[in-house]
C-alpha cells in the first residue's frame, strides 16, 4: 500500500482515533487519579465505559449471542480489566513519572503472549521473541 | 536494587491486562467483538459494590469527577475504535501493533500538560517497551 493510499482506507483513522482516545485515557486517569483514590477512580470510570456499551447495543439492535462461554470469558474479562484499572490508577497516585509508568503497564502483551505459548500451545514467532527481549530491556532500565 | 513505588502495581496492571488480552481472544472465539465489550462492561460493573465511595464521593471536585468519567468514555472509545477498525478491513497483524503506540501519545502530550519531563535513561527505557509492544502484538 502506498504512503498516500493508507489516508484513504478507513481502518487506518479507525485506528488513530483509537490510539488517541487511549493516549487521552491514560492521560485523564493521571490527571483524576492526583486527587481522587484508585477506588473510586475505577467506580467512575465504570460509567464513563457505560454509553459505549448501550451504544454498541443500539447497534446491534439488543441481538447478543447466546454463548455461554463466550459471556463467561467476556465477563471475567471485565473483572480482570477493573481490577487492573485499579492498579493503574495507583500507580499514578504514586506520583512517578505519567510517560514511564504508561509505557510501562503498556506491556501487558507479554503475559498474554506468555500464557499463549503455555495454556493455548501457540508458538512465538522471531519478532515476537525479539519484543521480550525489549520487554526486559525496559523493565531494567524502569527498576533503576 | 531500589524499585520505584509503582513498579509492583505495574505488574498487577501486567498480570491482570495481560490475562485479559488471553481471555479475550477466547471469548472472540465464542461471541463478536461488540458482544465482548458489552459483556467486559458488565463485568466492571460486577466489581462497583466493592468499590463504592458512599457519601465520599461528593467531596472530590466536579473537575475531578469529569476526567474520571471520561477517562472511562475514552477507554471504551479506543475500544470501539479498534473494532472498527478491525471490521472495516484492517489485517489484526497491523492493527494491534499500531494501537499499541497509545503511549506515544502520553510521551508526547505529558511534558505539555503535566510539565513532567523524563531523564534520557526512562526516555530510553519508553523506547524499549514501545518496541517491545509493537513486536509482541505481531
Amino acid at each position: 500500500m502506498s504512503t498516500l493510499a493508507i489516508f484513504k482506507v478507513k481502518w487506518f483513522w479507525y485506528s488513530i482515533l483509537c490510539v488517541l482516545s487511549w493516549g487521552a485515557w491514560a492521560l485523564l486517569s493521571k490527571i483524576g487519579s492526583n486527587e481522587i483514590p484508585a477506588p473510586t477512580m475505577q467506580f467512575i470510570f465504570t460509567f464513563g465505559t457505560l454509553p459505549v456499551a448501550l451504544a454498541l447495543l443500539v447497534g446491534r439492535r439488543f441481538q447478543l449471542e447466546k454463548s455461554p462461554q463466550g459471556i463467561f470469558y467476556a465477563v471475567a474479562n471485565g473483572v480482570l480489566s477493573g481490577i487492573g484499572g485499579l492498579a493503574f490508577f495507583a500507580a499514578f497516585r504514586t506520583g512517578g513519572n505519567t510517560s514511564v509508568i504508561t509505557a510501562a503497564t503498556s506491556l501487558y502483551p507479554i503475559i498474554t503472549v506468555a500464557l499463549a505459548v503455555t495454556i493455548l500451545r501457540e508458538r512465538l514467532t522471531w519478532l515476537q521473541i525479539a519484543g521480550l527481549g525489549f520487554a526486559a530491556a525496559a523493565f531494567i532500565i524502569f527498576s533503576f | 536494587m531500589h524499585l520505584p513505588p509503582w513498579f509492583w502495581l505495574a505488574a498487577v496492571v501486567l498480570i491482570s491486562w495481560g490475562i485479559v488480552g488471553l481471555l479475550q481472544k477466547l471469548s472472540t472465539n465464542h461471541i463478536s467483538a461488540e458482544s465482548s465489550l458489552i459483556w467486559l462492561v458488565v463485568g466492571f460493573f460486577l466489581l462497583q459494590p466493592l468499590l463504592y465511595p458512599g457519601q465520599a464521593l461528593w467531596t472530590y471536585s466536579a473537575r475531578s469527577l469529569t476526567w474520571a468519567l471520561l477517562s472511562g468514555v475514552f477507554n471504551a472509545l479506543g475500544a470501539w475504535a479498534l473494532f472498527a477498525a478491525m471490521r472495516s478491513g484492517g489485517k489484526a497483524s497491523i492493527v494491534s501493533p499500531f494501537t499499541a503506540l497509545y503511549p506515544l501519545v502520553v510521551v508526547l502530550i505529558a511534558p505539555l500538560l503535566l510539565h513532567e519531563s523524563i531523564s534520557l535513561l526512562q526516555g530510553l527505557g519508553v523506547v524499549c517497551a514501545l518496541t517491545a509492544v509493537v513486536l509482541l502484538s505481531t
